[in-house]
Order: C-alpha cells, then structure tokens, then sequence
C-alpha cells in the first residue's frame, strides 16, 4: 500500500462522514452539559461516602446517647453530633451548587466566574474541616470509648500503651492535616489567579 | 444569532473533523465516545476565546488534537471493547470490502507513530498545507517538512515490510 492510496481511502473517509451528519442541536448541547457535570462525579462519589459514613456515626452517636452520664461527655457528644452532621451537609451541598451550574446558560467568562467562586467556597470549607478534623480526634475519641467500651477515658488510669497511642495518633493527624492543607492550598490559589484574571 | 446556535451549528458543520481527529488517538470505540464529548466540551469552554485571528477550522483543529493528547496522556485505564479499525468502519458504514481494507491498514500504521506524528500525518491526510501544519501544532514550518518527510519515509518502510 502506497501514501498515495492511504491519502486516497482518508479522502473517501472524509467524503462518506461528510454525508453523514447524525449529530443534533439538543446532542451536542447536553453531551457538553453533561460532560461538565461528569467532571465531578469522583469528588462527589468520595464526598459522599464521606457523608454517608458521618451520618452513620452521628446516628450511633444519638442512639447511645443516654450512655454519656457526665456533663463533659455529654458536651463531647453534642459537639461532635453537631461537626458529623453539619460538616458533610453543607460539602456535599457546594458540591451540588457546582455541578448544577448550567455552563450552557451566560457567557463563558460569567460561568467560569460563578464556577470558581463556588469552588473557592468549597475549598475553604474542606480547609476549615481539616482543622476541624483535628479537634475532632479530642472529641470523639472519650465519646467512642464511653458507648463502645463504657469507659470514661477522663477519669481511667492511664497506661504507656494509651499514651502511645494518643502520640502516634497526633502525629499521623498533623501530618495528615499537613498535607491536605498544603493541597487545598494550591488547589484555592490557583482558582484565585483565575478569579483574579477575569476581574 | 445565539452564541448556543453559532456552536452548535459549528459542531454540526465540522463534526467528521472532530471525529477524524478522535479516531486517530483513541483505542477503542468507548474511548473515542469520550474524548469526542470532552473535546465537544473543550471547544465550548474555550469558544469566547477564538479571536477571528486564524481559520475557525485551524483553531478546532488546535483545540481537538490538544484536548486528544492530553486524554492519551491522562488515561492509564482503557476498557478492552472494540477495536478503533472496526469503530471506523461501522461509523461510516460502508460496505466496501476494499475500501474497509485499506482502512484498516492505513489504522494500522498510524498507530506504530508517536503522538505528535501522528498528529502531523494526520494534518497531511486532511489535506493542509505545511504551513497550515505549522499553525495547528505551532511547531516552525521548516521544522513540519523535516519531520513529515521522516515519517513518510517511516510509513513506506513499514508498508514494504506488513
């Protein structure tokens, strides 16, 4: 086979799609519609497991509520039942704000504008859970250990191993709040270049 | 007229461009589906950009072929389904048993190429100029005709030796 006949079945190619144009109006808009909202479908997925997770912990949390018999506790529980159920709320409804964005709708610099400012939004919440997630570890960790194993961590004996493990625990987290800080971080700055661009 | 209807028309107008160009770079007929929406969703997203200052084909033709290289570049995972020679041959349904032959070689040795030169010959079997060439993939003309004429040289090697 020469160039020339590749050059010959490419042009019969081309005739042949030429005179086969299936593609409508509608098609083309809702696959550019949908394409956009596919783009959020992994974080949504995560942040929803993440969500469903939560709220199944907060409702383990209400249903052995009667079991934390001390004001501390009781303070530990209601603080934690309220990151547990607020937290994941309002994630997973910027989330939703995002992908609702009809892109088809405006310009592109209007869509882009609202995009990264819902986006900048939801940045600074995940910043503020991972801080959040921190003093959680403090919370939930006496409210656990009084349902799971009725033991009132503030007033036991407290071994080498607990220390230890207290320890091991605080450094994974900062570490962990670390580097996801680090990532929001430069993932908000440069949604704010963007933003700072078109204004 | 709406800027919805200018694009839509656009892509109604130049949709076997966009399906040439994806047919070149993906592996299977799934593949292909995809990088055709995302390079649908592309154009949108970039279509306030086009400044007049080219040929509105030359800057789909820019848009596609980046968009396609940086899908080949992003996908690690690619679903085993049908073959591309075979997505090809459906799509412009043809019952040409000699057509569908060369068709399937002229496949064949496409994808022995890197991307940027099967990017180039591709440009060269649409019928652009070296210098049309040069716009598209912003590489220096001279450099163009460098480099096609090594990858003819390259195809007429592995035609004599398939």
């Amino acid at each position: 086979m020469e160039l020339e006949e590749l050059q010959s079945a490419w042009a019969q190619m081309s005739t042949e799609l030429e005179q086969q144009k299936k593609l409508t109006n509608d098609i083309i808009m809702k696959m550019t519609q949908e394409k956009y909202r596919n783009k959020f479908n992994t974080l949504t997925n995560y942040e929803s497991i993440g969500a469903i997770f939560c709220y199944a912990v907060a409702i383990m949390l209400l249903w052995n509520f009667e079991k934390l018999d001390t004001w501390y506790l009781q303070t530990c529980g209601i603080v934690s039942l309220m990151f547990l159920t607020i937290l994941p709320t309002l994630v997973l409804r910027w989330l939703f704000k995002i992908r609702r964005l009809d892109i088809i709708k405006g310009s592109f610099r209007d869509n882009l504008l609202n995009y990264t400012k819902a986006k900048n939004n939801l940045l600074r919440l995940q910043q503020l859970a991972i801080g959040i997630g921190f003093v959680m570890m403090f919370l939930i960790v006496p409210v656990s250990s009084k349902i799971l194993s009725e033991k009132d961590i503030f007033q036991a004996d407290f071994k080498m191993s607990n220390w230890i493990g207290i320890i091991l625990a605080l450094l994974f987290m900062i570490i962990f709040c670390n580097w996801g800080y680090r990532g929001y971080k430069k993932v908000t700055g440069s949604a704010e270049s963007i933003l700072k661009d078109l204004q | 007229m709406p800027k919805e209807d200018v694009f839509t028309d656009l892509i109604r107008e130049h949709q076997g461009l966009l399906y040439k160009v994806t047919s070149i770079y993906a592996h299977n007929r799934q593949d292909q589906e995809d990088l055709f929406q995302e390079v649908v969703y592309q154009i949108w997203k970039y279509f306030d950009s086009f400044r007049n200052e080219s040929k509105i084909t030359t800057w789909m033709y820019r848009v596609a072929m980046n968009t396609a290289i940086n899908h080949l570049k992003r996908k690690t995972r690619r679903p085993d389904v049908i073959p591309i020679t075979e997505a090809i041959i459906k799509q412009t349904e043809t019952k040409d048993e000699l057509y569908e032959e060369r068709l399937r070689l002229l496949y064949k040795h496409l994808q022995h190429l890197n991307t940027l030169d099967k990017g180039l010959i591709f440009l060269l079997l649409e019928g652009k100029s070296y210098k049309e060439i040069a716009q598209i993939t912003g590489l220096g003309d001279s450099n163009v005709g460098t480099r096609i004429s090594r990858i003819k040289k390259k195809l007429k090697t592995n035609m004599i030796n398939s």
